[in-house]
C-alpha cells in the first residue's frame, strides 16, 4: 500500500492546485491545451512523495462529523437521534408555519380595518429557514444549550411569564433566516447567560431528575414567546401529546457544563 | 402472505434460524431481536448471496417493528453489532477475504435498503465509503474478489452515497484511477471492472449503449 494516496486524501486545496490536478497527469505528454509538455516523458514510479509529508500528518478513520455532536457513539443511538430530531424539527416547522400564518391573518384584519396598506403576505415566509440540514445543526446546538443543569434551573426558577427579554436568556429562533455568524453568536450568547444558572458546586443533582417534560414543553413554547397572539385551541391540544414516544429517545445525561461536549462546534 | 417469507433466501440457515426469522418478519415482538440481528449478522458474514438479501429482510423487520410501535431495538441492535464488525474489519479480512467481501456487501446492503426519513443513514456514509476505499487499495486491488465486490457496490450504492459526500467519491476514484493505470500486476479482469466503474460514473452512474454492449455482449471478438 502507497502511503502518498493516504497523503492526498487528506491534502488540502491548496495542495492540489499547487501540484496541479494530478500528479499522474504530469506524465502526459501533452497538456490540456494540446501542446508537448516541456519534460514530458515517462516517469519512474519512485517519485511518489513529492511533497514529502510525514504519515502523521493523516488523520485516522472516522465513522464522520456525527458522532462529534452527539452524546452516542453507537450507531443504533445515533440514527435513533437522528431520526428523533428530523422528526421534531419537521414538527416544529408544521407548528411555526401555522403560527406564522395565524398571526399574518390577525394582522391583515387588523390592518385592513384601520386603513394601513401593505400587503406582504409571503414576506414572512421568505424569512423562514426551510433548509433542512441548517435546522438540523441549529436544533442540534439548541439541544447542548438545554441539556444542561443550568437549564434545568433556570425553567424552573424563573416561570416563563416573569421572563424579561434582554435580562434573561431566550432560546434563539431556529426558524428565522440568520447568517451562520450571527446564529452561532446568538447561541454563544444564549449560553453565556445560562451560566448564570450553573449550580453551585457540590449541590445535589437528583433534583434535577424530574424536569424533562417540562424541557420538552419549553421547547416550543420558547417559540411562541416571539408571536404575540393566538394559539389555536387545537395547536395548544397537540402539545400535550407529543409525549408519547419519548420512551426511546435517548435522552442523554445531564451535563454539568456545556464546553466538554461540543468540540465540533465552532 | 405465505410466499413473503419464502421469498427471502434463507434456506441456507439452520432450521431454528429459520424459524426464528420467519417469526421475526411477521411479528417482531415475539422474538428476542437481538438474537435475530445476531443471526442476520453471522450468517452474511459467511454467506454471498444472503448478504444481499439482508437488506431486504431487515427492512421488513423494522417496518414491522415500527408498526408495533415498541421502539426499533432490532435497528438499534443491528446497526451496533454492524458497527463491531466494521471495528474490527481489518482482522476479519486478514481472517478471510470472504467474509470481508461478505461484510462489505452486508452494510452497502443495509445502506441502501435501510432509510430514516426516506433519507440514508448518516452514520453508515463514512463507515460505507471508509470499506470502499479499503477495496481500492493497491493490496485489495490485487484479488479479483475484492475488486468485483467494490464495482458491484459502486453499481448499486454509488449514486446514493456521492450525493451524501461527493468529496469522498471523489477520493475514491482518484484511487481508483491510480490503479487502474499504475498499479503492476493486476489482471485483465480486474483492469476491465475498474476500467468499467469509471466510465459507469462518468456517465452519470450510467453505462452508455455502446459501451454497455463492451462490457456485456457475449460475442465481442
Amino acid at each position: 500500500m502507497s502511503d502518498w494516496t493516504k497523503d492526498r486524501r487528506h491534502s488540502t486545496e491548496q495542495d492540489r492546485r499547487s501540484n496541479g490536478p494530478s500528479r499522474w497527469s504530469n506524465c502526459r505528454k501533452r497538456g490540456v491545451d494540446g501542446s508537448l509538455r516541456a519534460g514530458g516523458g515517462e516517469r519512474e514510479n519512485n517519485n511518489r512523495h513529492p511533497d514529502e509529508r510525514s504519515s502523521s500528518f493523516t488523520t485516522p478513520e472516522s465513522t464522520g462529523p456525527v458522532s462529534r455532536c452527539s452524546m452516542a457513539s453507537d450507531w443504533g443511538s445515533l440514527v435513533q437521534e437522528d431520526e428523533d430530531i428530523r422528526r421534531d424539527v419537521q414538527r416544529d416547522m408544521q407548528r411555526y408555519r401555522r403560527r406564522i400564518l395565524g398571526t399574518e391573518v390577525a394582522q391583515r384584519e387588523r390592518k385592513t380595518s384601520s386603513g394601513s396598506s401593505g400587503s406582504h403576505d409571503s414576506k414572512d415566509e421568505d424569512n423562514i429557514e426551510t433548509d433542512e440540514a441548517v435546522l438540523l445543526r441549529r436544533q442540534k446546538q439548541i439541544n447542548y444549550g438545554k441539556n444542561t443543569l443550568a437549564y434545568d434551573r433556570y425553567i424552573k426558577e424563573v416561570p416563563k411569564h416573569l421572563r424579561q427579554p434582554g435580562v434573561h436568556p431566550k432560546t434563539p429562533n431556529k426558524f428565522k433566516k440568520y447568517s451562520r455568524r450571527s446564529w452561532d453568536q446568538q447561541i454563544k450568547l444564549w449560553k453565556v447567560k445560562l451560566h448564570a444558572w450553573d449550580p453551585p458546586a457540590g449541590e445535589d443533582q437528583e433534583e434535577t431528575q424530574d424536569h424533562e417534560e417540562q424541557l420538552e414543553l419549553g421547547d416550543v413554547m420558547d417559540i411562541e414567546l416571539d408571536f404575540p397572539t393566538l394559539l389555536p385551541p387545537c395547536a395548544a391540544h397537540s402539545l400535550s401529546v407529543q409525549g408519547e414516544d419519548e420512551d426511546f429517545s435517548g435522552t442523554p445525561v445531564k451535563l454539568q457544563k456545556t464546553e466538554d461536549v461540543e468540540p465540533g462546534m465552532f | 402472505m405465505e410466499n413473503s417469507t419464502d421469498d427471502y433466501k434463507i434456506q441456507s440457515l439452520d432450521v431454528d434460524a429459520q424459524k426464528i426469522l420467519k417469526t421475526a418478519l411477521k411479528d417482531p415482538s415475539a422474538v428476542n431481536l437481538e438474537k435475530v440481528s445476531n443471526i442476520i449478522v453471522d450468517q452474511s458474514l459467511k454467506d454471498q448471496v444472503f448478504s444481499k438479501e439482508a437488506g431486504r429482510i431487515c427492512y421488513t423487520i423494522v417496518t414491522a417493528e415500527a408498526k408495533q410501535r415498541t421502539g426499533l431495538v432490532f435497528r438499534k441492535n443491528l446497526l451496533n453489532r454492524l458497527q463491531q464488525e466494521f471495528n474490527d474489519r481489518e482482522e476479519t479480512r486478514a481472517r478471510s477475504l470472504h467474509a470481508w467481501t461478505c461484510f462489505v456487501t452486508f452494510i452497502c446492503n443495509i445502506f441502501d435498503y435501510l432509510k430514516v426519513n426516506d433519507m440514508p443513514m448518516v452514520v453508515l456514509v463514512h463507515p460505507v465509503f471508509d470499506c470502499l476505499m479499503r477495496l481500492g487499495q493497491p493490496d485489495a486491488l490485487m484479488n479479483e474478489e475484492e475488486v468485483d465486490c467494490l464495482v458491484l457496490q459502486l453499481h448499486r450504492i454509488g449514486e446514493q452515497l456521492e450525493k451524501m459526500n461527493s468529496q469522498r467519491m471523489d477520493e475514491l476514484f482518484f484511487l481508483l484511477r491510480d490503479g487502474f493505470l499504475l498499479q503492476d500486476g493486476l489482471t485483465s479482469m480486474a483492469r476491465l471492472l475498474l476500467l468499467e466503474i469509471l466510465e459507469f460514473r462518468a456517465g452519470g452512474w450510467m453505462l452508455s449503449g455502446t459501451a454497455h454492449k463492451y462490457y456485456y455482449s457475449e460475442i465481442a471478438d
